[in-house]
């Protein structure tokens, strides 16, 4: 069975509730799964529904069994779902060690242990950790992002666009920690702008389009589909044939 | 010239400091809520009032008598909070603001009916003042002095050395970050509102404490600490502290080249630089 099962989400903000409308994936435990789509599709939507940020209108979300639907961040995260937000996803004003800290909430003891298994895996943050996190480049932003997730030790990692504005050489180091967690047996789940890269660097994907997946399956197959392939290089046309199809 | 200048700095780096406590509060639930609480006026007032309350009708020392301050004026603000101004979240900043400040008309009219309007002083020896040289001060502003120090440190701490603390701090950062993380913003809000309430409390009962509690004293206070927290940077706590001391030395230096009339004036300057020239005051990061 799937860590993961999302069975027909929906929903969306209180001003616009109709952003999401149905949308159902998996993720096995190891996994990699990449989701696609133009810009508004609803990736980032469909994330904040998941991890209990946005209020769902129908559908169900459960992680290891259990249902967190609705449930309050408190409980999503207890439950082993994290999210990494696209935006504004580290406290600017705090430095490392206390963003980290802000991840977890546990004894002191169990918080040092923590934070140092990430500091092994990101050493990056053990040199800087005392350096507030404003004053962090855009790579470096996305792993502290990435280590305060890593905190709450996830069973279900949620990646929103983990690489956007970061250079090349960034986003390949960025993809192998990534590829190492999930090697570790944490289910990745990753919405990223670049597509091809995403697709390439993953098992599974889903493309999602105006609040629905329109095609799901391999990250090869996808990456084979020409519809796919055209939406992504090509235009509006492009995106209204995957759509109907 | 010199040692009256001198004179004025040192009186200035008393008040600016006592006048720092109140601004710390301000500063910190705007931080967190997102809104000017202008009620803090009236909150100083009923934290002076309940100080000396405490220390004349109950006999209490000075020392308990500030417990009784924090905590009148920090559920005063609490109540106020949830009572009034809670309810018109949905209506923006502004409309948080202004009721604030209708709350604060409330308040004052309400330590009127309670207590009257004659000054009420609090129980304290009357001691010479220590010198140095040409330089003069009273052993309770030098006390008065070391209580704002000690709490400005012990906030310091609460802020930096505990989960609760690093939790407001994070909020006041990032809410919705917070809030993803498993912090409950109604939580955080609260206790800021308390401490925040309790800090203008204290900052009521050390004014009143060199002088007199009456009806208006945090509204003689409220402009400069408006001016404390914009100059500061609205939301920064270093801020606050930092426009809290410069309001309260260039106050004090007014005082020598113009009437003392003249001092209210500095508190509307001081807010009309800062938001002509740098609207997100020393520390702030967003402007406006
Ligand atoms: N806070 C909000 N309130 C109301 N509507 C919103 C809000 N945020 C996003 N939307 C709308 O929801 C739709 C989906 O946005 P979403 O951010 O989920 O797209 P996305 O697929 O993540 O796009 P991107 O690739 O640009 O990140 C868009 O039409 C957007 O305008
Ligand atoms: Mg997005």
């Amino acid at each position: 069975m799937s860590i993961l099962s999302i069975d027909g989400l929906a929903g969306g903000y209180a001003s616009a509730d109709h952003i999401v409308k149905g949308v159902s994936m998996s993720a096995d435990a190891g996994e990699m799964v990449a989701i696609i789509g133009p810009n508004g599709a609803g990736k980032s939507t469909a994330l904040k529904l998941a991890a209990g940020l946005l209020r769902c209108t129908a559908g169900r979300v459960s992680v290891g069994g259990a249902d967190i639907t609705a449930a309050t961040p408190q409980s999503v995260l207890a439950a082993g779902f994290v999210l990494v937000p696209q935006e504004r996803n580290v406290f600017a004003a705090l430095n490392i060690a206390e963003n980290l800290a802000m991840g977890a909430f546990t004894t002191p003891a169990l918080m040092r242990q923590r934070r140092e298994a990430v500091y092994a895996r990101l050493p990056l943050l053990a040199q800087r950790r005392g350096a507030l996190a404003r004053t962090l480049s855009g790579g470096q932003r996305q792993l502290l992002a990435m280590g305060i997730a890593l905190m709450a030790q996830p069973k279900v990692l949620a990646l929103d666009e983990p690489t956007a504005g970061l250079s090349p050489m960034a986003a390949a180091e960025l993809f192998a920690t990534i590829r190492a967690l999930a090697k570790d047996g944490v289910a990745v789940l990753m919405v990223e702008q670049n597509a091809i890269e995403a697709l390439g660097a993953c098992d599974r994907g889903y493309v999602l389009v105006d609040g629905r997946v329109v095609r799901e399956g391999s990250a090869g197959g996808i990456m084979a589909d020409e519809d796919i392939r055209r939406l992504f290089l090509g235009g509006r046309k492009a995106q209204h044939a995957v759509a109907t199809r | 010239m010199f040692s009256s200048i001198i004179q004025a700095l040192l009186n200035g780096l008393v008040s600016g400091t006592i006048l720092a406590v109140p601004a710390i509060g301000f500063t910190a639930i705007f931080a967190v809520l997102r809104y000017p609480n202008f009620a803090i006026g009236s909150l100083a007032t009923i934290g002076a009032y309940a100080g000396w309350f405490a220390n004349l009708r109950l006999g209490w020392p000075l020392e308990a008598s500030f417990g009784l301050a924090f905590l009148g004026a920090g559920i005063a603000t609490l109540a106020a909070e949830w009572l009034a101004v809670r309810p018109l979240e949905k209506s923006g900043a502004l409309m948080m603001a202004i009721c604030s400040l209708a709350v604060g008309i409330v308040l004052e009219n309400m330590v009127r009916f309670a207590f009257g309007n004659e000054p009420r002083g609090f129980n304290v020896p009357l001691m010479r003042d220590i010198r140095f040289g040409d330089l003069r001060i009273s052993p309770q502003q030098v006390e008065n002095f070391a209580v704002a120090l000690l709490l400005m440190a012990l906030l310091w701490a609460a802020l930096n050395l505990t989960r609760m603390g690093r939790a407001m701090r994070a909020t006041a950062d990032n809410a919705d970050l917070a809030r993803l993380k498993g912090v409950q913003p109604g939580t955080v809000a609260a206790i800021t509102v308390m401490v925040g309430g309790g800090l203008a409390g204290i900052g009521g009962m050390l004014v009143a404490l060199d002088t007199a509690a009456d009806p208006l004293t945090g509204f003689r206070l409220i402009l400069s600490v408006f001016a404390a927290a914009v100059l500061g940077g609205l939301g920064s706590i270093p801020g606050a502290v930092l426009g809290a001391l410069i309001i309260g030395m260039v106050e004090e230096l007014t005082v020598l080249l113009l009437a003392p009339n003249y001092r209210t004036a500095i508190g509307f300057a001081v807010i009309l630089i800062v938001l002509t020239v740098r609207p997100s005051g020393l520390f702030g990061e967003r402007a406006g």
